[in-house]
C-alpha cells in the first residue's frame, strides 16, 4: 500500500477509538450518537483505503444515515440523559 | 472531567497503535499473505469470461458476481431476515392509522430549500448505485438504503403529516416491499420454468447457459453487458430496501396518537 494511505488508515483508526471512548462515556446520548457517527465515518474511511467500496456504500448510510436516525427517535421517546 | 477522558481516550489510542504494530512485526502469530490467493484468483478470472461462458457471470463487478449469482442463495435469506424483521415490526403495530392535522409543520423554510435541492441528488445517486451494480461496485442494498435515508430526511424535514399526504403510507410501502420480494422470486426461477416449459433441464438461480442447459438470461443491453439475473436482482432489491427501512422508520416515528389506536387494536385482536 502507498505511505500515504496507510497513515490515512492509522489516523482514521485512532480518531475511532477516541470517538467510541467518548461515546461510551458521554452522558448525553444525542452527542453519544454523534460520536459513534464520527466513529462510522472513520471506519467508512478506513473500508475505502482498504479498497472495499462496496462497503463503504452500504456503510455510510446504514451507520451514518439510518442508525442515528433511529437512535435520535428512541431518545425523542424516552429520556436525553443518563442517570 | 473533560480532561481526563481525553487523556484516557488517548492513552486508549496509544495501546491500540501500539498493539497493531506488534501484529505488524508479527509478535502475535503469522500474518495472511499479501499476493491474490487461489480462491480469489479463480473469481477474477470466471467473473467476464466470454471465452467460457459456462462459468462466467459476464458482470464487471466481482462482488456483486458473487453476491448475487455465485452465493445467490446466500443473498436470497439475508433478504428474507430483513423482510421477517420488517414484518415483525409492522406487525408490532398493527392497527394503527394514518392520522392527519396533527399539527407538524416540520423544520423552518432555510431547512426545507436546502433540502429540496439535495432530494434530486441523493435519488440519482442511489438509482445510479443500483441500476450500476453489475458494473461500479454498488448494488441493489447499498441503492436502497441510500435511497431510504432521502425517504426518512423528507418525513424529518417535511413532517411526517406532509408524507402521509403525499402517499407515504404503510399499506402502499409493504405493496412495493412485496413486489420487489416477488420480483426476487420470478428472476431466481425464470430460467428453472422456461426449462421445466420447453422440457430441458435448467437450474435455479440460474444466470448464463451453464453446462447442461443452454437457457441464459440478457448478457447485453446495447453495447454495455447486463449481467443476466444481476441487473434485475439489484432492481427488485433496492425496491424492497428502499420501502422496508421507510416503513421501518415511519412505523417508529409514530406518533402518540396514533401508537394509542395501535394499542386498541391490539386489545381488540386478544
Amino acid at each position: 500500500m502507498e505511505p500515504v494511505a496507510i497513515l490515512l488508515a492509522t489516523a482514521a483508526a485512532l480518531i475511532s477509538v477516541v470517538a467510541t471512548y467518548l461515546a461510551v462515556e458521554a452522558k448525553d446520548f444525542l452527542v453519544a450518537v454523534v460520536l459513534s457517527a464520527v466513529q462510522s465515518t472513520a471506519y467508512a474511511l478506513i473500508y475505502y483505503v482498504l479498497m472495499a467500496p462496496d462497503i463503504v456504500l452500504v456503510y455510510v448510510p446504514v451507520s451514518v444515515g439510518l442508525l442515528p436516525a433511529v437512535s435520535v427517535l428512541l431518545i425523542k421517546k424516552t429520556e436525553r440523559y443518563e442517570r | 472531567m473533560r480532561v481526563r477522558e481525553i487523556v484516557i481516550a488517548s492513552s486508549i489510542a496509544l495501546m491500540v497503535l501500539l498493539l497493531a504494530y506488534v501484529i505488524d512485526l508479527g509478535g502475535l502469530g503469522p500474518l495472511a499473505p499479501h499476493t491474490v490467493r487461489s480462491i480469489a484468483r479463480a473469481y477474477l478470472e470466471y467473473v467476464y469470461n466470454p471465452w467460457n461462458a459456462t462459468v462466467s457471470s459476464m458482470a464487471l463487478e466481482a462482488v456483486t458476481a458473487i453476491v448475487w449469482d455465485y452465493r445467490g442463495l446466500d443473498t436470497y435469506f439475508e433478504t428474507s431476515v430483513l423482510f421477517v424483521a420488517i414484518i415483525g415490526v409492522a406487525t408490532l403495530y398493527r392497527g394503527y392509522r394514518e392520522l392527519k392535522g396533527l399539527g407538524g409543520t416540520g423544520l423552518s423554510e432555510i431547512v426545507k430549500t436546502s433540502t429540496r435541492v439535495l432530494v434530486p441528488l441523493i435519488l440519482v445517486a442511489g438509482a445510479s448505485i443500483a441500476i450500476h451494480g453489475h458494473l461500479t461496485p454498488g448494488g441493489g442494498f447499498q441503492g436502497g438504503s441510500f435511497m431510504a435515508v432521502l425517504m426518512i430526511l423528507l418525513a424529518v424535514v417535511f413532517s411526517l403529516d406532509y408524507a402521509f399526504e403525499k402517499g407515504l403510507t404503510s399499506r402502499r410501502l409493504l405493496a412495493i416491499r412485496s413486489a420487489g420480494l416477488v420480483g426476487i422470486l420470478v428472476t431466481s426461477i425464470a430460467l428453472l420454468v422456461a426449462g421445466a416449459l420447453a422440457g430441458v433441464g435448467a437450474y435455479i438461480f440460474q444466470n448464463m447457459a451453464r453446462e447442461g442447459s443452454d437457457f441464459s438470461m440478457p448478457t447485453w443491453l446495447l453495447d454495455r453487458p447486463l449481467g443476466g439475473t444481476l441487473f434485475f436482482f439489484n432492481i427488485f432489491e433496492s425496491l424492497a430496501v428502499v420501502s422496508g427501512l421507510t416503513l421501518t422508520f415511519i412505523v417508529l416515528a409514530l406518533r402518540k396518537e396514533e401508537v394509542d389506536q395501535a394499542l386498541a387494536a391490539g386489545e381488540w385482536y386478544e
